[in-house]
């Protein structure tokens, strides 16, 4: 009985592995210069690099040339932290175009940014910040949106953030905000499943519906990472995305959730800013997402059949 | 106007911490000074207090090894800068 499970299972990770190479399916990792030999050494295991855009927009000819030969050995995407883009105040000019170079320069497979404000009134917050989930940052995410995919050349795919404070002033839920400006400026999601599992503990929603209302069509990349359980003042505790730790279980398993949902190939990268294990532990990590993967292709499939 | 006047209040909010005390000691009156609509300053009187710490915390943290890496990669490009400077001058004194 016990031998016939097992051949079952093995069974069914050989089929989700399968339809992971028919919707080619990707995983990779965060550039980061600290893991920059463990990346070379191992580039036959890593399917993409996500580079941080900002940390180029400023630099010398000789960090482009490296960028530009990184990409020529490896498929590269560009990720933008400080433009700001979910608000109710017009992206600047400036922010657009020096994105537009580096992707000119560099040509990613695709650039992404995030689903918050960074600053307001002339002050910068220094990090990603929830704006109020309104119809006004609704309106103003998707003119900024529509400005950047015209002044860039290409839609960025718009990465849902963490947040440890649920945002003032909201009227919407953040799943019908996130909804409402992927329809209207008719951008992919960035799913970044920690955040999800984060702001998930932190405000009291359950995760898996939480993908589940979302449409699974507009998942076009995916973000893994883990985080820090943090005590709150009231002697509660809330999740902070750090980046600094292993990606938890319940990460794997919203992944799996994920691939299950969704019909488009999905490019999943592996975030790490510091406290860097060793490359054998970050490849292993990348494996589990290709585990996840599977198990979550090999459930579509069944569910497509049944649909049958 | 508005939806720009209420983010740039939550930024104060988020980056002063003397801002933030008189926020909490009254949110209807911090609100009003900023010039917020009535139906803005009934919003966040609802305000996740124990949020706002945690999240005022991280984001003040983050702003320190932000300037801490600023200041590394400018002393970086400095040190850069006089490496090829010396670099031409000894250059051209043996030309």
């Amino acid at each position: 009985m016990a031998g016939a499970v097992v051949a079952e299972e093995a069974g069914v990770a050989a089929a989700g592995a399968e339809r992971m190479k028919t919707f080619a399916d990707k995983v990779g990792l965060g550039w980061r210069a600290d893991l920059a030999a463990g990346i070379f050494s191992h580039l036959d295991r890593i399917d993409l690099l996500e580079v941080i855009a900002d940390d180029f927009f400023e630099a010398p000819r000789r960090d482009i040339r490296a960028l530009k030969t990184l990409s020529s050995q490896v498929s590269v995407v560009l990720h933008g932290v400080g433009m700001g883009l979910a608000s109710s105040v017009p992206v600047e000019n400036k922010r657009l175009e020096k994105m537009a170079r580096l992707v000119e320069q560099v040509r990613p497979q695709f650039w992404s940014e995030h689903l918050a404000f960074v600053r307001g009134g002339g002050i910068e917050i220094g990090h990603l910040a929830a704006p109020p989930r309104t119809a006004d940052t609704m309106e103003g995410a998707a003119e900024n949106l529509s400005r950047a995919a015209i002044q860039v050349g290409s839609k960025p795919n718009m990465e849902n953030i963490a947040t440890l404070i649920d945002p003032p002033g909201s009227t919407l839920s953040e799943c019908a905000w996130i909804s409402g400006i992927l329809a209207s400026s008719d951008c992919d999601l960035l799913l970044d499943l920690h955040n999800v599992y984060a702001n998930g503990l932190n405000h009291g929603y359950d995760p898996r519906a939480f993908l589940r209302q979302i449409p699974a069509a507009r998942f076009g990349a995916i973000h893994i990472a883990g985080g820090k359980l943090i005590s709150a003042p009231d002697g509660r505790q809330r999740l902070l995305d750090d980046h600094l730790h292993d990606v938890p279980d319940p990460v794997f398993e919203l992944l799996e959730e994920a691939a299950a949902l969704s019909p488009n190939p999905l490019t999943v990268i592996l975030e790490r800013d510091g406290a860097y294990p060793s490359m054998d532990c970050l490849l292993a990590q990348m494996n589990l997402a290709r585990q996840a993967l599977a198990r979550g292709r090999a459930r579509g499939a069944v569910a497509e059949e049944v649909l049958v | 106007m508005s939806a720009r006047a209420f983010e740039a209040f939550l930024t104060r909010i988020y980056v002063d911490a003397a801002a933030r005390a008189r926020f909490k000691a009254n949110p209807r009156a911090e609100a009003r000074r900023a010039g917020l609509s009535y139906e803005e300053c009934a919003a966040l009187e609802d305000t996740d207090w124990v949020g706002l710490e945690m999240a005022a915390r991280s984001f003040a943290r983050k702003r320190r090894i932000k300037r801490q890496s600023d200041s590394h990669v400018s002393y970086r490009g400095l040190l850069y800068r006089l490496f090829t400077r010396c670099l031409a001058l000894f250059r051209r004194g043996q030309t």
